[in-house]
């Protein structure tokens, strides 16, 4: 709990003399509501405002027939909702994103975690490695989404996964042109591989050297192979990072968009396979399509399943960060 | 004997790690040399079927025909960039740090109530409010300009998400002796928790650093005007282009990373430090 | 595709970004921060009343919007156009990105411009929601002159919403030298060019180029217009479930299998590049890459309309981005009347507009012999083309949503080999539920 007592100290001591800033309504403890309004209160208007209000338009505007316009006049009820549901391509988009948040989370945590211990283990140039994988965090999607599309995986010879292929004497693989097999996985996972897991490692690696090197020399003492120590000392110690990356790969993985759209869109149109439900909601409220009111039942019908698998993953880890 | 064998296998295992950690290493930097590479490539040798390790004619001209060209304001998109990341950054520092703590720490009969409706909007996909934000925001007057660009994105619930987490760990005792010294709420976050979590605030600072600085859609649709461009919003003047110019795409792809990754080589000892060091995260 | 402009390929590209997003309308450099919803209130404030500005002192601000034209000057001459009409102080945004989206949204508020630009004219749910005016009478006299395809296009229920700006157009370009040592004739049937791009494909050269979808976006319309079908008919019932429909978009999945086609090239079908750098014989591809084609190959390469299937006719596909002005504008009048002085009467600017920096064709007949860029070369027979084989590239009733069902179709059928008459039936449920709740 108190790593940092020394600091601390410091600077409790240098606070010490000063008088509090306020009234004397304010000073101390009292009005403990009134302090939270002032230190609360900011972002909460904000958030009403720029969030709250455009939600809940968005709300109003899935029960109204509003085609190019947000003050629609022809209620139509949950006509909308209806609409989305028996939509083939919505259900399959769900289908899509719930597949993707199943294997792309694990992998993702799985890859942040054993970079950050291969780090963390390592003592000679570990400022260097640390540093490259942090590096893509930098990285804006566009700029990715542009190497891997025309640099990596173009479908000719200049494209660095085919002149692999050419050195070993295989065919060009147009990997973003055909659907059997569905190499655009292999795309769209790498990029988004490659953008995320140096972040999370830093995460992971910050809580790893918090562990306390005792328990592994007691561990070490008692017998423990690595496996154990590994089981037992870092993944519980481990519990309360983890949830934390969990929760927001999984909130990631929903929102989903940025990688999609850039990769696999063309001219305005987005191919039916491995289209996750923002994208096709874009292309139906916000692309040319301005159909406000089914787009907003769907983005209403992506948040609650979103809450549903929140709520699931709740169960599983409690992250409500008590005290 | 059995020490023997535990220092082979001790060996073997770093030498594995070592083999993994340069392996992974290459793979993660091949897409930087990719960025490199293609913006020193001549247009006529990007649009070849060839393979080529480095440039078979180096185009240094495509950096100074991104910045020469009169139709795109490269120089004035960078400075927006700049200055719209700096003041959303310090702005998303003081409002969620503010309201982190006020949620952490604070006992207020509504406060979990609070901290639930925050961040309930996680789960809300950003795109889909995005035409009545749009319209909220035009009908302030906020089109065309630098308030348009940074005021909407001060509210972040992840990053409040994170700084109560973090503040709820924050060792209770130093707290409790500001209090007595005569600290109320406001002195003693001022005086006492922010300059024992400016690592932490780093980290959060990145984090929004970089989501500013890339952002897109926002930016493309306030910032309608040249004067208003951030530097995404130039390069993808580049993609729009009837006949693109690839080579110098990928020139202003990497001019638009550059500031973020200079940073990142300067900051990031110190950011990951600061996570360790006052990061207490929980347990 | 579909309901796009000719040049869809240029302005909505995919790594543009997370999203087309909308924005709104340009300067308004005298209005401040007047982007309020109500603009009634504004108008005053925002330059003189409307209408005939001719009268008072001040002039009336126009906003006029255009997308990103790629071919440099063309913002300087469309500003220079507008610096030159005196009845109004016209102000040109520029719009870099994803430009219908942000128009489209933009024509929500009062932020948005007066005169814009859009593709194939405004869409249908732009004309059913009031979001643009009523445009009839500004052609006057020179009506007939007017590329016929286009003018009927931007037409609904008998009335202009739009005025055609210049024609753009989609063909068959082929390397001379590479068919000649093929032995291969220009195709005439689509049989013809599919064994034609077979003969043409060795190793890493493949035969034919349609896009790096196979021809997934790009070639559903075509291959309808081959088999005499389109989108819809003329009375607006469901135009492709016909067998000779079926087999044409048929064509298109044995042509992705034959293994003759480029797929995943470092540019797309809008670019030359393709052609130029030898990594394919043949490709459909868009009129503006001609000054590209001459620069690489000189004159080692040709062009021809995409060929028929049996039955059908052979086509060209044209577009037009039309001129169109918004109704929330305050000035309607006014911007009426420099949309008719500068497309209608203004013929000088219009010639210099399509041939001056890019390569496009004049919308009126009357200016097409004084283009000089389309004298001689394939250039000249491309605009014979257009006249003979040109198609309009979709319907004004073929809403979003049923290009995007197209698209779908099209996918299934061409990358995952679904059966063809099952997805066009489900494109078919699709369009009239759309059709229907248009007209309706």
């Amino acid at each position: 709990m108190t790593t940092t007592p020394a600091n601390v100290e410091v600077s409790a001591a240098a606070a010490a003399p000063t008088r509090p800033p306020l009234g004397a309504r304010l000073r101390g403890r009292q009005n403990q509501n009134l302090w939270f309004w002032v230190f609360v209160g900011p972002f909460v208007l904000g958030l009403i405002i720029f969030i709250y209000i455009p939600i809940l338009w968005s709300i109003y505007l899935s029960f109204f027939e509003s085609y190019n316009t947000v003050t629609p006049t022809k209620f139509v009820g949950i006509g909308n909702y209806l609409d989305m549901l028996k939509d083939e391509s919505f259900r399959s988009s769900l289908g899509t994103f719930i597949v993707f948040a199943l294997f792309i989370v694990p992998t993702t945590f799985a890859l942040s975690l054993l970079t950050a211990i291969l780090v963390a283990r390592t003592r000679v140039m570990q400022a260097f490695f640390r540093s490259v994988f942090f590096l893509p965090t930098a990285c804006s999607y566009v700029v990715a989404a542009l190497i891997w599309k025309m640099s990596i995986f173009s479908g000719v010879r200049s494209g660095a996964a085919n002149a692999l292929l050419g050195l070993i004497g295989l065919d060009s693989i147009p990997w973003l042109s055909v659907t059997k097999p569905p190499w655009y996985w292999l795309v769209i996972v790498s990029a988004r591989l490659w953008l995320q897991v140096g972040f999370y490692m830093i995460l992971f690696l910050a809580a790893l050297q918090r562990i306390s090197p005792t328990l592994y020399e007691a561990a070490a003492i008692d017998g423990a192979s690595a496996w154990q120590s590994f089981r037992y000392i870092t993944l519980p110690q481990l519990r309360p990072t983890s949830a934390a990356v969990l929760l927001l790969l999984l909130i990631n993985a929903f929102q989903a968009f940025d990688e999609f759209y850039n990769i696999l869109s063309s001219f305005g149109t987005y191919p039916p396979y491995a289209r996750p439900p923002l994208v096709y909601l874009y292309y139906v409220a916000l692309g040319q399509g301005q159909d406000f009111g089914h787009g907003s039942a769907g983005a209403v019908i992506l948040t609650l399943v979103i809450l549903i698998a929140a709520l699931v993953f709740n169960r599983f880890f409690s992250f409500r960060g008590d005290d | 004997m059995a020490v023997v064998n535990t220092s082979r296998s001790a060996k073997i295992g770093s030498l594995l790690r070592y083999s993994a950690l340069i392996l992974a290493a290459a793979l993660f930097l091949a897409p930087f040399y990719l960025l490199f590479r293609n913006a020193l490539m001549s247009e006529a040798d990007l649009g070849s079927p060839r393979w080529h390790w480095l440039p078979p004619t180096w185009e240094w001209g495509n950096f100074s025909a991104i910045f020469n060209d009169p139709a795109l304001p490269m120089t004035r998109s960078l400075v927006n960039s700049i200055l719209i990341s700096i003041f959303q950054t310090l702005g998303v520092l003081i409002i969620s740090g503010l309201a982190g703590y006020g949620l952490a720490r604070i006992p207020y009969r509504w406060s979990n109530a609070v901290f639930y409706l925050i961040t309930a909007t996680l789960l809300i996909p950003a795109a889909v409010t995005f035409v009545p934000s749009f319209v909220l925001v035009s009908s302030l007057g906020w089109i065309s300009t630098l308030r348009g660009l940074i005021i909407p994105g001060l509210f972040q619930a992840l990053a409040t998400f994170l700084f109560r987490q973090f503040f709820l760990s924050f060792p209770k005792e130093i707290e409790e002796a500001a209090f007595l010294d005569g600290l109320g709420y406001w002195g003693t976050f001022w005086r006492v928790v922010v300059p024992n979590s400016m690592g932490f605030a780093a980290a959060i600072g990145t984090i929004t650093f970089i989501g500013a600085w890339n952002a897109f859609l926002w930016p493309l649709v306030i910032g309608r005007e040249q004067t208003t461009w951030t530097v995404q919003i130039a390069l993808s003047t580049f993609l729009t282009a009837q006949s693109v110019n690839l080579s110098q795409l990928f020139a202003a792809a990497l001019v638009a990373i550059a500031p973020l990754l200079l940073m990142f080589l300067f900051l990031q000892r110190w950011i990951v430090e600061g996570v360790e060091r006052t990061g207490m995260g929980g347990d | 595709m579909s309901d796009k402009t000719i040049r869809a390929g240029i302005d909505r590209r995919h790594l543009l970004t997370l999203g087309g997003g909308m924005a709104v309308a340009g300067a308004l450099a005298a209005c401040g921060g007047n982007t309020g919803r109500s603009s009634s209130t504004s108008a005053a404030g925002s330059g003189s009343g409307s209408g005939s500005a001719s009268g008072g002192g001040a002039k009336v601000t126009l906003q006029q919007w255009y997308h990103q034209y790629g071919e440099a000057g063309t913002q300087q001459a469309v500003e220079g156009y507008a610096k030159a009409y005196t009845a109004a102080d016209v102000k040109v945004t520029w719009k870099p990105g994803d430009y219908d989206q942000t128009t489209a949204a933009s024509l929500l508020t009062a932020g948005g411009p007066d005169v814009f630009e859009y593709g194939n004219g405004p869409t249908i749910d732009m004309i059913k929601g009031g979001q643009v005016v009523d445009l009839s009478g500004l052609l006057g006299d020179a009506e007939s002159d007017f590329n016929p395809a286009m003018v009927k296009r931007m037409t609904y229920d008998g009335k202009l919403w739009a005025i055609p700006q210049v024609v753009d157009m989609q063909l068959l370009v082929y390397r001379k030298s590479l068919l000649e040592k093929a032995g291969v004739t220009p195709p005439e049937t689509i049989d013809d060019l599919m064994a034609a791009a077979k003969k043409l494909t060795s190793g890493d050269v493949k035969g034919l180029f349609l896009g790096n979808d196979g021809g997934v976006g790009l070639m559903g319309a075509p291959m309808l217009f081959s088999a005499g079908a389109d989108y819809l008919n003329e009375d607006g019932s469901f135009g492709f479930d016909s067998d000779g429909a079926a087999a044409a978009l048929g064509k298109l999945r044995e042509l992705f299998t034959s293994d003759s086609l480029l797929l995943g090239a470092p540019k797309d079908w809008y670019d030359a590049s393709a052609l130029t750098s030898g990594l394919t014989a043949m490709q459909f591809t868009g009129l503006w890459t001609f000054p590209d084609l001459t620069k690489g190959l000189a004159d080692d390469y040709g062009c021809i309309p995409w060929p028929a299937m049996p039955g059908g006719a052979k086509s060209v596909v044209v577009g037009a981005y039309g001129s169109c002005v918004s109704a929330k504008s305050t000035n309607v009048d006014a911007a009426k009347e420099f949309v008719k002085w500068l497309w209608v009467d203004q013929t000088d600017k219009q010639l210099d507009f399509a041939t001056a920096y890019g390569f496009h064709i004049p919308a009126r007949a009357s200016l097409v012999p004084q283009a000089k860029t389309l004298q001689s070369g394939p250039a000249k027979d491309a605009a014979a083309y257009a006249q003979e084989f040109g198609h309009a590239q979709s319907s004004v009733l073929w809403t979003p949503k049923c290009a995007t069902a197209f698209g779908d179709m099209m996918s299934k059928i061409v990358k995952d080999g679904a059966d063809v008459k099952a997805e066009i039936a489900k494109v078919k449920a699709v369009a009239e539920a759309e059709v229907k709740r248009v007209l309706g």
